[in-house]
């Protein structure tokens, strides 16, 4: 088998991430200029006057300021996390596996990140476990596979047998290598520039209502204006963000599982493990309040529906066929297998039958 | 004029050279490091077996002839780990360490299957705790020596090929052994199989 190309990879995913930016800054701009305009007509004009006249220049001078203020934010996040997928991971609720564990399950599961390490010539990446989540589901996590961190839910490591484990952290391994988690950062702390300007926008409204009972109405027809403009541009905005997110998100998937197969070389254990998440009544969902801001970073789609402009993976089934063409659901048998068997028969391989 | 041109045509020539000379000693140093990784899991391994053979002595009686061969076969392979200091790639080298290696997994896997006849050392956890160990060993030296086979391709295709063939004649970079295992079908196995 020939070596696989990360090298391409890694450049195209740099191209991605540029093409990413500019997009970002396109968007921001405008939403900045439309809300640089209503403050500007709000504020600026003489509130009696009949019509609304625009100023050009201190509309520019606002959205200007606006501008510096979600891109600042945006660096702020980003730089918060320096990178670090650790703090990633623990900000999910995810906790550290170490060496001396004694529980086997997080035994073999810091084993197989060692293996896959191995098996991708990088760094061995710290590894975590997100308690209570009963979803199969992990995260790759870090701004470069020096800093990276691999998580895995609770319930991937009480449903998954060793090759499918395998599987699913050579699929985190793979975003590692890729170079797609620095473009997960970079995604999160952009979509979090925007949701300030909502943010800011309830926060404007509900003073104002709060304004409006202790004095007269006057001068609060602007702000709630101002208000709701922030609201709806900033959802205008983080729903764009989303949209962008979420068509990139689709496409390294895809790459990510041809990857892991790659270092695995065994497309099964990647197959079986997709295939254990439409078996399984909890799936790949996570409760985690925070899985919103980071659901693209996830194995599998951890939040909202399946399909659709804003789902973060692609369809399961697809994702299945890519690995395994002959997959029928009706007829295969670990599709076709309930939660019970799936636990019984994962401890059954770690304990033996009477464990 | 004319003294120039040749000046500029040695310099051109001398960097010629150079960059060749520097791109075989990185796909060397590529190799050496890849194999530095397979000693580490090599040695692991080694060190693993007298444990696991301590283990199953108590329950396996009457494999006494089996265990034995098993700490053979790890007691050669640890010599010939060792003795290969330097010599990371000479083919013979290579051969040497990937039969006994080889015969070594073999053993190992008969131990396994045996073991299934001994149901309370399949219960026991000691016993279990060494599978998982083993089974992750194993996978280790699988997934090492594939990228140590890499880095040796790439580096053998540098040496065969026009033009660094020449620099490597000159300087005595010789082409260097793959390292396959005797009962290779097994071990390219081992990801998919736990010893269950």
């Amino acid at each position: 088998m020939a070596a696989f190309d990360f090298r391409a990879q890694q450049e195209r995913a740099r191209h991605l991430s540029v093409v990413l930016v500019l997009a970002f800054i396109v968007m921001v701009a405008i939403i900045s200029l439309l809300l640089g305009a209503l403050i500007a007509a709000f504020l600026g004009g003489d509130p009696t006057a009949r019509e609304i006249r625009l100023e050009p220049a201190p509309a520019i001078a606002i959205a200007l300021g606006i501008m510096a203020v979600i891109v600042g934010v945006a660096l702020f996040k980003i730089v918060s996390f320096g990178g670090d997928g650790a703090r990633v991971a623990t900000s999910l609720g995810a906790e550290e596996v170490t060496e001396d564990t004694q529980n086997p399950f997080k035994k073999r599961y810091l084993n197989v990140v060692e293996e896959m390490a191995i098996a991708a010539g990088l760094p061995r990446p710290r590894a975590f476990v997100v308690k209570h989540e009963q979803g199969i589901n992990a995260f790759a996590a870090g701004g470069s596979p020096e800093k990276a961190a691999i998580s895995v839910t609770h319930g991937a490591l009480a449903k998954l047998n060793r090759q499918e484990l395998t599987g699913v952290v050579a699929h985190e391994m793979a975003h590692i290598a890729n170079h797609d988690t620095r473009l997960n950062m970079r995604l999160m702390g952009m979509v979090f520039g925007l949701v300030i300007l909502y943010t800011s926008g309830h926060a404007l409204l509900r003073s104002s209502i709060f304004m409006r009972r202790g004095r007269g109405n006057r001068g609060t027809v602007p702000i709630l204006a101002i208000g709701l403009g922030l609201i709806v541009l900033g959802l205008l905005g983080v729903l764009g963000g989303r949209i962008l997110q979420s068509a990139v998100s689709r496409r390294r998937e895809y790459l990510a599982d041809a990857t892991g197969v790659q270092f695995t070389r065994n497309p099964t254990g990647l197959a079986n493990a997709l295939k254990k998440i439409g078996a399984t009544t909890a799936g790949s969902h996570v409760d985690n309040s925070h899985a919103e801001e980071a659901r693209h970073m996830f194995f599998a789609q951890a939040t909202g529906s399946f399909a659709g402009l804003f789902s973060t993976h692609p369809p399961l089934h697809d994702r299945v066929r890519a690995l395994d063409p002959q997959f029928n659901p009706a007829t295969d048998p670990i599709y076709t297998k309930g939660d019970k068997r799936i636990l019984r028969e994962t401890r059954h391989e770690l304990f033996g039958p009477w464990g | 004029m004319e003294l120039l041109i040749i000046l500029l045509v040695i310099v051109a020539l001398v960097g010629f050279v150079a960059v060749l000379y520097n791109r075989l000693v990185g796909l060397r140093n590529a190799y050496i490091n890849a194999f530095a990784q397979i000693d580490v899991q090599l040695k692991r391994r080694h060190d693993l077996i007298p444990q696991l053979v301590e283990t199953v002595k108590g329950y396996m009686k009457h494999e006494r002839e089996t265990l034995e061969a098993v700490i053979q076969a790890r007691n050669q392979a640890e010599q010939i780990r060792e003795a290969i200091g330097n010599a990371v790639g000479d083919p013979q080298a290579m051969s040497q360490l990937g039969q006994a290696e080889g015969a070594l997994g073999g053993l190992l896997g008969r131990l396994f299957a045996l073991s299934e006849a001994y149901p309370d050392l399949k219960a026991s956890e000691n016993f279990r705790q060494f599978q998982e160990e083993l089974t992750s060993t194993e996978n280790r030296v699988a997934y090492a020596r594939q990228a140590y086979n890499d880095a040796g391709m790439a580096y053998n295709n540098a040496v065969q090929s026009v033009p660094s063939n020449f620099i490597a004649n000159t300087f005595g970079f010789r082409e260097i052994g793959m390292l396959e295992f005797e009962d290779r079908e097994v071990i390219q196995q081992a990801p998919r199989v736990s010893f269950d």
